[in-house]
């Protein structure tokens, strides 16, 4: 009793910490049954959304999305997805879509996506991202749907790829332009800036002897910006591993992380010359194939997403986007989360689709 | 319930939680030194060219043993991943060839598409309000 009194005067309560033990005990087995059942099982199939494939050609794959509504809005979306990462991330499973999300919603998808350059195609350079591959993905969106105009979701460096696109095809099918994370401001990118230090990165050497980088180096460039997390997450897993749903969660997410594209040579070359060193979308000298490329001449509809706590692109780099762009009817807005949480899982069901939805449906009639 | 301040368990991942932000934070300003960025890239450099070269061997090595490589490997995977596609647009265009033999007489059709006439909906109660800080 005395002992109980003492407890309860430091604020313990002997009952509930019984109570708590038990359940630890429990868990402690159920994470021994479950941590068996990860290593012998694979993950939720991702991606899984039906799908017709319009067109491939090398890096590019064109999907297009069965619609599933009884009725669509006129104006098609394509979704333009980084260079370093699977489409699958706006895919994930039913109920964790963005993709199964934009058709119940009645919007007609279709999808850039990316798979690995080959050895061959070290040779692709900027131009043929922003001058050819999209282009001809946007011209089969119109031939597919029958309409003229496109809306064009680029997420992070596929936000920079569709505003170069959307700047140097001004006047063009662009009906409304939305950029995920998308940095201009490379400068902002701090630790990016100083693993690729003009003095001591020789990116010439690096592409000329290796040809396409390889997707373990990107991987571990984004690694670095956090390098505590990946363990802090594996020591998250074995606490939560009784948890199926964090499991499946955890699954997907790290799957899609580590499933890290390698990346064209020329193209590399390009994104550290041009964009790290010069940052010369940020300082209006971009230019592509010879054609310039200002941010500014971009007057289609514009909205930027951005996440509060993005450590792969700070706010820093992409705040001056919603500046720059020549759109008078722009909006920015900054949502709570991550680099991928802002665009995947439970955070952005809730923020960033809806919003999405609010924005595009008046815009796509 | 036990208060959260000591609770063992919530004070273990709080601790977890603060050592990885600590640990982030720390490195993160050690990599900004340009000390790092000569050091990483010196290494990186070096493992880069050296990883080629040993692909390189490694590829001779497997190619005179017989023996598949790696980029065949992937090569073949990804033939596999592309006969898979195949078989699911076959399959996809059975099943509407299917659908339209029973519907008009077998001649085949693709699949009618909704038509594009969706308006959006009226604005109701804030119902589409956004679920962040706008700018």
């Amino acid at each position: 009793m005395k002992a109980a009194a003492e407890a309860d005067r430091a604020g313990f309560d002997l009952a509930s910490i019984s109570e708590r033990i038990e359940s630890e005990v429990q868990r402690a087995i159920a994470r021994s049954i479950k941590g068996v059942e990860y290593f012998s099982t694979s993950g939720p199939s991702l991606g899984s959304t039906p799908k017709d494939i319009l067109s491939v050609r090398g890096t590019m794959n064109l999907y297009h999305y069965r619609p599933i509504a009884d009725e669509i809005y006129r104006v098609p979306i394509l979704i333009v997805m980084a260079t370093t990462n699977r489409g699958y991330i706006l895919d994930m499973v039913p109920g964790q879509s963005f993709i199964e999300f934009l058709l119940k919603r009645g919007y007609d998808v279709y999808m850039l996506d990316w798979t690995a350059p080959k050895p061959e195609e070290k040779n692709l350079r900027m131009e043929d991202y922003v001058l050819d591959f999209i282009p001809d993905c946007v011209r089969r969106v119109q031939a597919d749907s029958g309409e003229n105009d496109v809306t064009v979701i680029g997420y992070c460096f596929g936000g920079v790829l569709s505003l170069l696109y959307g700047s140097i095809s001004a006047g063009g099918p662009m009906k409304n332009l939305i950029c995920f994370t998308t940095p201009v401001d490379f400068r902002e990118m701090k630790l990016f800036q100083n693993f690729a230090d003009r003095r001591y990165f020789d990116v010439d050497h690096l592409v000329d002897s290796i040809g396409n980088i390889p997707p373990e180096m990107i991987l571990s460039s984004f690694e670095m910006l956090r390098p505590a997390s990946r363990a802090a997450s594996q020591v998250q897993l074995w606490e939560n591993i009784w948890n199926d749903e964090f499991v499946k969660s955890y699954r997907m997410f790290d799957r899609w992380a580590t499933d890290t594209l390698p990346l064209a040579g020329e193209y590399f070359r390009t994104i550290t010359k041009d964009l790290m060193w010069d940052n010369k979308l940020y300082n209006d000298a971009m230019s592509v194939g010879g054609r310039k490329a200002d941010i500014s001449s971009i007057k289609v509809p514009f909205l930027h997403a951005v996440a509060e706590h993005d450590h792969i692109v700070p706010y820093g780099a992409a705040r001056p986007l919603i500046e720059k762009i020549g759109s008078a009817d722009k909006e920015e807005v900054i949502l709570k989360g991550g680099h991928v949480s802002l665009v995947a899982g439970a955070n952005a069901v809730r923020r960033l689709w809806p919003k999405l939805d609010s924005w595009l449906c008046e815009r796509s009639t | 319930m036990a208060d959260k301040s000591n609770d063992p368990v919530a004070l273990w991942q709080k601790m977890i939680g603060e050592m990885e932000k600590g640990f982030n934070a720390f490195a993160a300003r050690a990599m900004e030194s340009p000390q790092f960025s000569q050091a990483l890239n010196q290494v990186g450099g070096a493992t880069a060219a050296g990883q080629k070269q040993l692909g390189e061997l490694m590829e001779k090595y497997l190619l005179t043993m017989n023996m598949p490589s790696r980029a065949q490997m992937i090569g073949m995977a990804e033939r596999l991943q592309a006969i898979e596609g195949q078989l699911n647009e076959i399959k996809a265009i059975l099943h509407q060839m299917q659908g339209n033999a029973a519907g008009s007489g077998g001649v085949y059709a693709p699949a009618p598409r909704p038509p594009r006439t969706k308006r959006p909906p009226p604005p109701a109660g804030g119902e589409q309000k956004s679920g962040g800080e706008q700018k």
